[in-house]
């Protein structure tokens, strides 16, 4: 779906008094002849020869600048998708009130990723090839963020993954083009290992979605319990899609945990919430959900916020910034059934704020000078809404950043105050280890990107 | 062990009576009518989005002018919404049979992709209906929460949906062997034309066990919405293990319904306990091992809606 009109480049007008067929006969066919084979090889040289540039060359510098959306719509993580979207798009618009960047208009152009990995291939591949996009924002799903970051590394597009949490989008699948913007499966394990151990026991019931972020949250989630000396029970990969939990609590029953470690999202985490809940299993054992999405619990109650689980952001932060950004978000959604956003919104907004205001400083949509810009860059914790300043991994590319820990909140304020925060790790005490195992490709093997 | 194994084969036959619930409308309609009605689970959402807009204020009907039934207590909203969801889509069901008229006697192809794009409309208007956005419907508090039996907290949710659909599967049972309409579906799946030269009115025949079979599907929409989340997609979730039901039990079996279905549940309550990772396609294993060695499923043999 297009938000905006393509580029659209004027053609050169007719001098007054003279049509553009008697132009057209004035031309020579040697001059003309000359002018086409000046015109192919300087064409040629540029899309054959050494610099690997992928550029638009009849750009204007004046042009919009276009981010290509991939938020999902379908699937699994419809709600979600569509909840960064809407970051997004906020970011955007407020951009263009203050008067652009650089002079030009930003545009989005959003297409449904449908949490399907094919889809983003073909997505990304479209986004590039055909709708001209400088960069590319958005992913909740980590097998669809992957796929996304491949196309767009081989093309050189930057890429903001903004909300998909596996350790391995900054760890063995990291890309020198994307940024992952959320914590990731092993700083929200790292948050609340330590505090669930000492609080609730050492005997560990493990449960995962089985696929990318949570076989690799899992691991991260199994690597740092034991490491402060947890007793890892049983390990149980659960398929996506799975909508009858009954199986699986019965066996976690018999197993008599102390604590259970949850890496299920989307609607299965929906759906087992509900059953837990509705058995009265919420208690004991002890549930630790790696990461609570707020679009997966807003409108059921601040009872569905079951256990303890981490965040990175909530609308009832006690910061400088927080209250104006719920106030603006809601003055620019006012009709949308999440009334008040949430971390994978936060998330969205951040990043493509960050990405716009980088763009201004170095005064291009080059790649390699916003990839240069980006690395390393530390964002201030009051410009964020954070606790801690968070700071973009030059290795990694991960945002090292406050990730909160929370449970259900037993003295809500209103109905939108589900979460009650129970501590706001420093980035730095829970730096996530897999960039560990992330090789970044050299800026040389990286090809220049520019739409102009 | 042994003893282990008990809450899990408790667990599967309850799961196992929700899944022949689900696969009994479909199972009336493809023996009277030899429609694979791939619209079955669409619906099956619509009962469950029906039964959403009775039971809940935000479910979809206008609270302002609704807002002195929503005062009702929420056992009466749940016994109208087990009326009203049945019943909406037993019509839908009813005006889908109209359009599949001109199908009859053609290739049943033609019924198949009749149904399958009758099930892409209905998701699509559910979803500019309600969205796509996840919803659950609530229910009274006296079949929520949870009992403990031993040392182990069960669903009463579940117990009570696994007494319901025996219940439908009893009185069902007894509609088409006890009374006389009854016999006429049974004699329509039999012989059709043999009906007409009897004087029946083949057509309304017809258009009524649609509808019934849709309300059937609408049933159990609102018996597992509870359970497994209404979501636009929900009647996929809902028509491929009916269908697999069908196949199993051998098409046009009621007996053989059941008892696939008991056979499914157990199935797959026993993997997801212990070989999670194969849970959702251990029914499909199942499926592929009865019919290489009986094509024609369990109790393919007896004929329609025979006892």
């Amino acid at each position: 779906m297009h938000d905006g009109p393509a580029n659209d480049t004027a053609a050169p007008m007719p001098a007054e008094g003279e049509d553009a067929m008697s132009r057209i006969s004035n031309i020579s066919r040697r001059s003309f002849l000359q002018t086409s084979l000046l015109a192919g090889s300087a064409g040629g040289a540029a899309l054959f020869g050494p610099w690997k540039h992928n550029r638009v060359y009849a750009a204007a510098s004046d042009k919009p600048i276009r981010i290509g959306l991939t938020h999902d719509a379908s699937g699994q993580f419809a709600n979600s998708g569509q909840a960064e979207r809407r970051g997004s798009e906020m970011a955007v618009a407020e951009f263009n009130e203050a008067g652009c960047v650089l002079g030009r208009k930003i545009e989005t152009v959003w297409m449904d990723t449908e949490t399907n990995p094919q889809t983003g291939t073909r997505v990304a591949e479209r986004m590039i090839t055909r709708e001209d996009v400088h960069f590319l924002v958005g992913a909740v799903q980590s097998g669809t963020a992957n796929a996304i970051s491949q196309v767009a590394q081989k093309y050189g597009c930057i890429y903001f993954n903004t909300n998909s949490s596996s350790p391995t989008e900054s760890g063995k699948n990291c890309h020198r083009v994307k940024f992952v913007w959320d914590g990731n499966g092993e700083n929200f394990s790292k948050a609340a290992a330590r505090n669930a151990i000492q609080s609730f026991g050492k005997n560990w019931f493990l449960i995962y979605n089985d696929y990318v972020w949570g076989q690799n949250t899992n691991a991260a989630t199994k690597m740092v319990a034991t490491n402060y000396g947890a007793n890892v029970m049983e390990e149980v990969a659960i398929p996506v899609g799975t909508r009858d939990w009954s199986s699986v609590l019965l066996r976690i029953q018999q197993a008599k945990p102390d604590v259970v470690a949850a890496a299920v999202g989307g609607d299965d985490f929906k759906v087992m919430r509900q059953q837990v809940s509705d058995m009265k299993l919420d208690r004991k054992p002890a549930w630790i959900n790696n990461q609570q999405d707020w679009p997966d619990i807003y409108g059921l109650g601040v009872d569905a916020a079951f256990g303890v689980f981490g965040t990175t952001w909530y609308h009832y932060l006690d910061l400088p910034g927080v209250a104006d950004f719920v106030k603006r978000y809601q003055e620019r959604y006012p009709t949308t059934r999440i009334d008040v956003p949430g971390n994978v919104t936060y998330n969205g907004y951040v990043a493509t704020r960050e990405l716009l205001r980088v763009v201004g400083e170095v005064g291009s949509t080059d790649n390699m000078k916003v990839i240069k810009a980006l690395e390393g860059r530390v964002m201030k914790a009051e410009d964020r809404m954070q606790n801690h300043d968070a700071v973009i991994d030059a290795d990694s590319h991960q945002i090292q950043q406050t990730i909160y820990l929370a449970q259900g909140n037993p003295k809500p304020r209103d109905e939108s105050d589900y979460f009650e925060i129970l501590s706001a790790s420093d980035p730095e005490s829970i730096r996530s280890e897999a960039g560990k195992e992330c090789k970044l490709e050299a800026y040389a093997d990286t090809p220049n990107y520019d739409q102009g | 062990m042994l003893l282990d194994l008990i809450p899990h084969l408790i667990n599967g036959l309850a799961l196992g009576l929700l899944f022949a619930l689900l696969a009994l409308g479909f199972m009336l309609i493809i023996g009277v009518m030899e429609v694979i009605n791939l619209a079955h689970g669409s619906l099956f959402a619509i009962g469950a989005y029906v039964a959403l807009a009775v039971m809940a204020p935000d479910g979809g009907l206008p609270y302002a002018f609704m807002e002195p039934y929503y005062a009702l207590p929420a056992v009466a909203r749940y016994l109208i919404a087990l009326a009203v969801g049945p019943l909406v889509a037993g019509v839908v069901g009813m005006g889908l049979e109209l359009c599949l008229r001109r199908t009859y006697g053609a290739d049943p192809l033609y019924g198949l992709l009749l149904t399958f794009g009758a099930a892409l409309v209905l998701e699509e208007a559910i979803r500019l209906v309600w969205g796509s956005s996840e919803y659950y419907l609530p229910i009274p508090s006296g079949i929520s929460g949870g009992f403990i039996a031993g040392d182990l907290i069960y669903s009463t949710y579940r117990i009570y949906a696994a007494v319901f659909a025996a219940g439908m599967i009893g009185v069902l049972w007894l509609f088409l062997n006890k009374t006389p309409y009854g016999a006429v579906i049974k004699a329509g799946a039999h012989d059709s034309e043999m009906v007409r030269a009897l004087g029946y009115n083949l057509t309304r025949l017809r258009l009524l066990v649609f509808g019934f079979g849709a309300a059937l599907a609408g049933v159990a929409g609102i018996i597992m919405a509870p359970i497994w989340g209404i979501r636009p997609v929900v009647g996929v979730d809902a028509v491929i293990p009916a269908f697999v039901i069908i196949v199993l039990g051998g098409v046009g079996s009621f007996w053989g319904a059941v008892s696939a279905g008991i056979m499914v549940g157990l199935v797959v309550a026993l993997t997801a306990a212990f070989l999670t990772d194969w849970s959702l396609l251990s029914m499909y294993l199942l499926l592929l091992a009865v019919v290489t060695f009986r094509a024609r499923g369990l109790a393919g043999k007896s004929s329609v809606l025979e006892a």
